[in-house]
């Protein structure tokens, strides 16, 4: 027996040993000025023309520069590549003038690789074709001269040249080797890519070229892949990242605590709504979806589901340009709702179902809180819980009765939101709701043949309350986005278009 | 041995077909199509019907499969909707996290399964045995999310020998990063590993051939080694075949914990961008290899018990 005593034995000091032999090897070594940041999700493809999801968008904006992009407190637009800009007085020529500006490689910028990029975002290889279709021609007198010719007014313009989509890439490097050209882009962003090892995270070093003096400060950064909230907050508290973004709300008090974690919340465009299918009973009745407005209590779930970080919603319509903060959200009253579907001859209330995405831990607890706070008005919503995909093919269908959802915008000007939340029909009618007033439809060609200015604000102020009214959803609120930083990490923020300039950032 | 393995991967050509074909078409089955799913709110009718276009999926479904079938046979995967890549290449790039893992968790799952099983089953019915069951039921019941979170705050923050996650360069580094993950793994492995070999051993214990050994003055160790460990393997080797097969595929919740670039989340991905040809190709890739790890558990049998013969 001793000599089994001493095989256990022998196996359980080798099990020892194993684990602290290995304790010695270096933890990878990482050059000073380097940010590590984790996101949740790796990105998907360099190609500005081809993706949609966030993380390849938010790497875009560092890798390449647009035109013109959005001001950091996403009130207006300022100069990217292009210094200046005129719109003509019958709004069909733009002109812009292209600053002194080199790709990561060294090349200058010139105004053929804008006339390049541009008509390749609007050609039929993007996803995004419809956003330049207003461009009729791209002239370029000299080599930083672009010139862009309308055949109609069309306002939202400046604002798409401003979107990760309209990226400015150069033409010769493209060409030479189109099939490669993504898996090591080159931009005149602040950053260049070191390497994308997939899954794992992307590796970003300084472009020397970059034409904002003394910028970026940092050498690079790690934009790090981790899925898992715990695992950002535990790696964020053993120093082996500098900040994280998507901080799980419940422990973001926790981690202000210690005082080495600074943790913020951005206002970042997007409404979270449940979506009224208009074309099913008894949805179609204005007065019932107003009741269900009114049955929700949304400063509540304001409170409990987002732990204070966001504001009530008073429209589908996310908190941006020409947003009227003086228009008051529906309140929590439980009678006036049971009125409203009384007169619509709902008195006992009704059936229907809430179509949740499970992949959503905040739209799985919503769809909870929603369903005991609809029962208090008679309204028995059976929860349907399905997968991401199934969840908007069967919304896109338009075979659903509630569905709880959200929105959230790339640009800053409302168009594009409009176009897609409230205007039917457009792409999307109305977000699937069906929902539909001509008026909203005859103000949004109006807008976008406005220039910009108090007299398209106020069109887009007369789309909101309408929408208001109409309610094709339950508006619930506008949640913010959480982050959090080591201390010792200064100028990263995120900002309300969702993205981050690490050009900005200086490490301690 | 080589006329068996090479029959055994004439055996794979159907069961490849097979589930070639019941892939392609129970994907198809499913809600959502990649292409509205990529373009998602952005996308207007046009732009989904231009992109279905582009990846072939307006063709009928017969060609679209016979495509599909193109692919393998002339070696390519075909290219992956939501990365624009080849898909070989991409299942090569995460491979290796995946393998490693496997590799490294049944090691460790072996390691911890012979000694412990052998004790258990010594002591039987007295305090190892039971504290072993006991811990190991506790174990295989634990979710392994929390465990590894459990194990990142124990071992990771409070006495600082692994890294929280990642998965580091070059072989050290790697084994390294990867110990935790391992072990987390390797514990679900082991837990049914040890109560299978236990029972394999008391059931060879009281065999006529054992006590035959032992009456013949055979040291207990000997006995051990040579007659009753062999005999009691085999059991346990199939338990430990069929956990293997699983971690190909099933370790997304680990990835996830550990941020591990593995196939598992890749394949969970992929089936929510109902990316077809990375969810087809990933299935054929989880075939081969499960093929190969039961090829690999039928060798170990005959390696355990000359009895057996592979042909």
């Amino acid at each position: 027996m001793t000599t089994f005593r001493s095989m256990v034995s022998a196996a359980a000091l080798a099990l020892a040993v194993i684990g602290p032999a290995l304790a010695v090897a270096p933890t990878s070594a990482f050059a000073q000025g380097v940010l590590k940041l984790a996101q949740t999700q790796d990105l998907v493809s360099l190609d500005p023309i081809a993706t949609s999801d966030n993380p390849s968008i938010h790497a875009q904006l560092l890798i390449y520069d647009t035109l013109l992009r959005p001001s950091t407190d996403a009130t207006k637009l300022e100069p990217g590549l292009a210094e200046s800009w005129t719109v003509s007085e019958d709004g069909l020529t733009y002109t812009f003038k292209l600053r002194q500006a080199k790709f990561s490689d060294g090349a200058p910028v010139t105004a053929a690789d804008v006339a390049f990029s541009l008509k390749r975002a609007g050609s039929d290889a993007s996803n995004w074709k419809r956003f330049f279709a207003g461009i009729d021609a791209i002239e370029t007198p000299d080599e930083r001269t672009v010139v862009l010719k309308l055949k109609s007014v069309f306002t939202p313009l400046l604002n798409n040249l401003a979107l990760f989509s309209s990226a400015i890439l150069p033409q010769k490097a493209f060409e030479a080797a189109p099939d490669k050209f993504f898996e090591k882009p080159v931009g005149s962003g602040p950053f260049t890519v070191a390497a994308w090892n997939k899954g794992q995270g992307l590796s970003l070093k300084k472009n020397a070229h970059y034409w904002q003096a003394g910028k970026p400060s940092l050498d690079g950064a790690e934009i790090l892949v981790l899925p898992e909230g715990n695992s950002r907050v535990l790696k964020l508290q053993a120093g082996e990242i500098d900040a994280a973004l998507e901080i799980p709300l419940n422990q973001m008090q926790s981690l202000a605590r210690s005082g080495a974690i600074k943790t913020e919340v951005a206002n970042v465009l997007r409404t979270d709504f449940v979506l009224l299918n208009t074309k099913k009973k008894p949805f179609d009745d204005v007065r019932v979806r107003q009741a269900l407005n009114y049955a929700i209590d949304k400063d509540g779930l304001v409170k409990a589901l987002l732990y204070g970080a966001g504001k009530v919603a008073n429209s589908p319509m996310p908190l941006m340009a020409y947003a009227d903060p003086e228009l008051k959200p529906y309140g929590h009253d439980v009678a006036k709702a049971k009125a409203l579907l009384k007169e619509a001859g709902y008195a006992d209330g009704f059936k229907t179902s809430l179509l949740v995405h499970s992949g959503r831990p905040l739209h799985r607890q919503l769809g909870q809180a929603l369903q005991s706070a609809l029962a208090q008005i008679g309204v028995t919503a059976e929860i349907r819980l399905v997968e991401g995909g199934t969840h908007w093919s069967t919304t896109k269908a338009g075979d659903y009765e509630m569905a709880v959802s959200y929105a959230s915008s790339d640009t800053i000007d409302p168009d594009q939101m409009a176009g897609f939340l409230i205007v039917n029909p457009e792409r999307a009618n109305a977000y699937h709701t069906e929902w539909k007033s001509e008026r909203v439809n005859e103000l949004y060609a109006k807008e976008r043949a406005t220039r910009d200015g108090p007299e398209r604000g106020a069109m887009f102020k007369e789309m909101i309350k309408l929408a208001h009214e109409g309610a094709p959803s339950i508006f619930l609120f506008y949640p913010g986005t959480s982050y959090a930083h080591r201390s010792n990490v200064s100028g990263f923020e995120v900002l309300p278009t969702g993205n981050f300039r690490l050009e900005d950032v200086k490490l301690k | 041995m080589l006329t068996y393995i090479l029959k055994r991967f004439v055996q794979l050509v159907p069961v490849l077909f097979g589930i070639t074909l019941a892939c392609f078409f129970l994907l198809r089955a499913l809600p959502g199509d990649p292409a509205t799913l990529l373009l998602g709110a952005r996308g207007g009718p046009e732009e989904i019907a231009a992109m279905k276009q582009r990846l072939g999926l307006d063709l009928p479904l017969w060609r679209q499969y016979l495509l599909f079938l193109g692919d393998i046979l002339s070696g390519s995967l075909g290219r992956s909707v939501v990365y624009g890549q080849s898909v070989t290449k991409l299942v090569l790039e995460r491979l290796p996290a995946t393998l490693w893992l496997v590799a490294y968790s049944t090691v460790i799952a072996v390691v911890l399964t012979i000694p412990l099983a052998l004790w258990s089953a010594v002591k039987r019915d007295r305090a190892p045995d039971l504290l072993i069951k006991l811990v190991f039921t506790v174990l295989l019941a634990i979710p392994s999310f929390w465990l590894g979170l459990v194990l990142v705050v124990v071992l990771a923050i409070w006495v600082p020998l692994f890294p929280t996650s990642g998965y580091g360069n070059g072989f050290v580094e790697r084994l390294h990063h990867l110990t935790l993950p391992a072990f987390v793994i390797a514990l679900a492995t082991a837990s049914l590993t040890i109560r299978s070999l236990r029972s394999g051993i008391l059931n060879v214990l009281g065999s006529d051939y054992v006590t035959t050994a032992r009456a013949k003055g055979n040291a207990t160790a000997r006995t051990m080694h040579v007659h009753v460990l062999p005999n009691a393997l085999i059991s346990s080797i199939s338990v430990l075949g069929a956990h293997t097969s699983w971690v190909i595929g099933g370790t997304v919740v680990i990835e996830t914990v550990f941020a591990l670039p593995g196939l598992g989340s890749l394949f969970v991905e992929s089936i929510f961008a109902r990316d077809y040809p990375m969810i087809q190709g990933l299935t054929v890739v989880f075939a081969v290899l499960v093929v190969l790890i039961n090829l690999a558990t039928d060798i170990a049998y005959a390696l355990a018990d000359p009895r057996i013969r592979l042909d």
